[in-house]
């Protein structure tokens, strides 16, 4: 930990970021977000395994697009994330450094995306056990029984748009759920709107997810909106061989073409 | 009464919509089931349009297009492509019956393959009864929350 607050005092000394979005601890010892703008609160700083959080989030908030030079800290999820927001050029240049910590529990700093884009890269995350687990089961069903094992999760829903906020990916000024002419989504937490704002999601976000998970953790209600994601990804995967959060130049599967798409349901 | 499914055709201005206006002017005879909705590209229909006609009471689905490479536009229907795999496995994976939407590509030239598309979609939907998925759920929230206020 001492190693990680040195090397955040080093850059802020030498005038390469002047805010930084971290973790510190807060009660029970769990993580919570920090954003330090100065040299004084750097022993708040953390970053332990379970700093699960997505902090790339917080990107797109104006305060910190203001803040120019930034530092973002973050686990191999929010690297990709970056890698996928560049693809996107969402990001201009207000990122000046990435730092993580890697398996060996050394800090490791990039003052550019190219560098962390090889860095995912050469560590590209797997699905997790439970994840892979449950996507095994689910294909396994049936239609009907899918229905019914989607239909019961969302009609617990209560359309906090949690998954939406926390998801770096989520980044419309307006999302089309704030429409009212025409509404697309029902307001109130009826199922088959549940449904409606749920396939929306899963749809964008197909081919961007990255896969970090944050949705279906910070779920009030214990859906596991991230399957929906990660099946869409694992799809995108097998039939245009696109990778996500994989390079900075990958773009968007949905936003290109190839005439040789193979499907067989077309008549 | 005999249950008549009400199917909903999104197609495109330039292949299917010509197409189907020369079943017309042909006076090729097919099924009175469908409405059709006419929209500039295939690239322009998008996956919630199809999800309102369900929600607001359509059985089936009709999605119909330019052959690829015949694109009005040139790319449209490549685009429009990728998103229906997509858009398909999403449904597929929720446990929705995908099979009360064809998808098809249908040119200005084939009339009467527009008319065999309608017949056989009319059919297959006829077949599989109204589609009440929908309606059953918000059916059974309404129930839940009214049960839950008699409760109090």
């Amino acid at each position: 930990m001492k190693n990680l607050q040195n090397k955040v005092a080093e850059l802020f000394e030498n005038g390469t970021i002047n805010l930084m979005i971290g973790f510190k601890e807060a009660i029970h010892k769990l993580p919570v977000p920090c954003f330090i703008d100065n040299v004084s609160q750097i022993e708040q700083l953390i970053f332990t395994p379970s700093c699960k959080g997505n902090l790339a989030v917080y990107l797109h908030k104006i305060e910190i697009k203001q803040a120019k030079k930034v530092g973002i800290l973050g686990n191999i999820a929010t690297l990709r994330s970056l890698v996928q927001l560049t693809s996107e050029n969402q990001l201009g240049d207000i990122v000046k450094t990435v730092i993580t910590i890697n398996a060996q529990g050394e800090v490791v700093v990039f003052s550019t995306m190219d560098e962390v884009e090889a860095y995912v890269q050469a560590n590209f995350p797997e699905y997790t056990d439970e994840d892979k687990k449950l996507l095994e089961q689910l294909n396994a069903m049936t239609r009907a029984e899918r229905w019914q094992y989607w239909t019961e999760q969302f009609s617990a829903c209560i359309k906090c748009y949690a998954c939406r906020a926390v998801c770096p990916m989520c980044y419309c000024p307006t999302c089309t759920v704030e429409s009212n002419q025409p509404q697309w989504i029902k307001v109130s937490s009826q199922t088959t709107g549940n449904l409606e704002w749920h396939t929306m999601r899963a749809m964008h976000l197909a081919g961007r997810c990255i896969n970090c998970g944050e949705c279906g953790r910070i779920c009030p209600v214990g859906i596991p909106v991230h399957l929906l994601t990660a099946k869409m990804n694992q799809e995108i995967e097998d039939e245009f061989g696109a990778k996500t959060g994989f390079s900075c130049k990958s773009g968007y599967a949905l936003n290109t073409f190839k005439p040789g798409d193979k499907e067989q349901f077309i008549k | 009464m005999d249950f008549e499914p009400k199917i909903v055709a999104f197609v495109c201005n330039w292949c299917t919509y010509a197409g189907a206006d020369l079943a017309g002017t042909s006076r090729t005879k097919y099924a009175t089931n469908v409405s059709i909705i006419r929209f500039p590209c295939t690239g322009r229909i998008d996956f919630m349009l199809l999800m309102k006609a369900f929600e607001n009471g359509a059985d089936g689905i009709i999605v119909s297009g330019c052959h690829p490479n015949d694109c009005h536009y040139t790319s449209g229907n490549f685009h429009a492509r990728r998103r229906w795999i997509v858009f398909r496995s999403v449904l597929d994976f929720m446990g929705f019956d995908t099979d009360r939407i064809t998808f098809s590509w249908v040119s200005a030239a084939e009339g009467t393959k527009w008319a065999g598309l309608v017949d056989e979609t009319t059919e297959k939907i006829r077949e599989k009864g109204a589609f009440t998925d929908f309606k059953k759920l918000d059916v059974e929230t309404t129930n839940q929350m009214i049960d839950e206020e008699l409760a109090k």
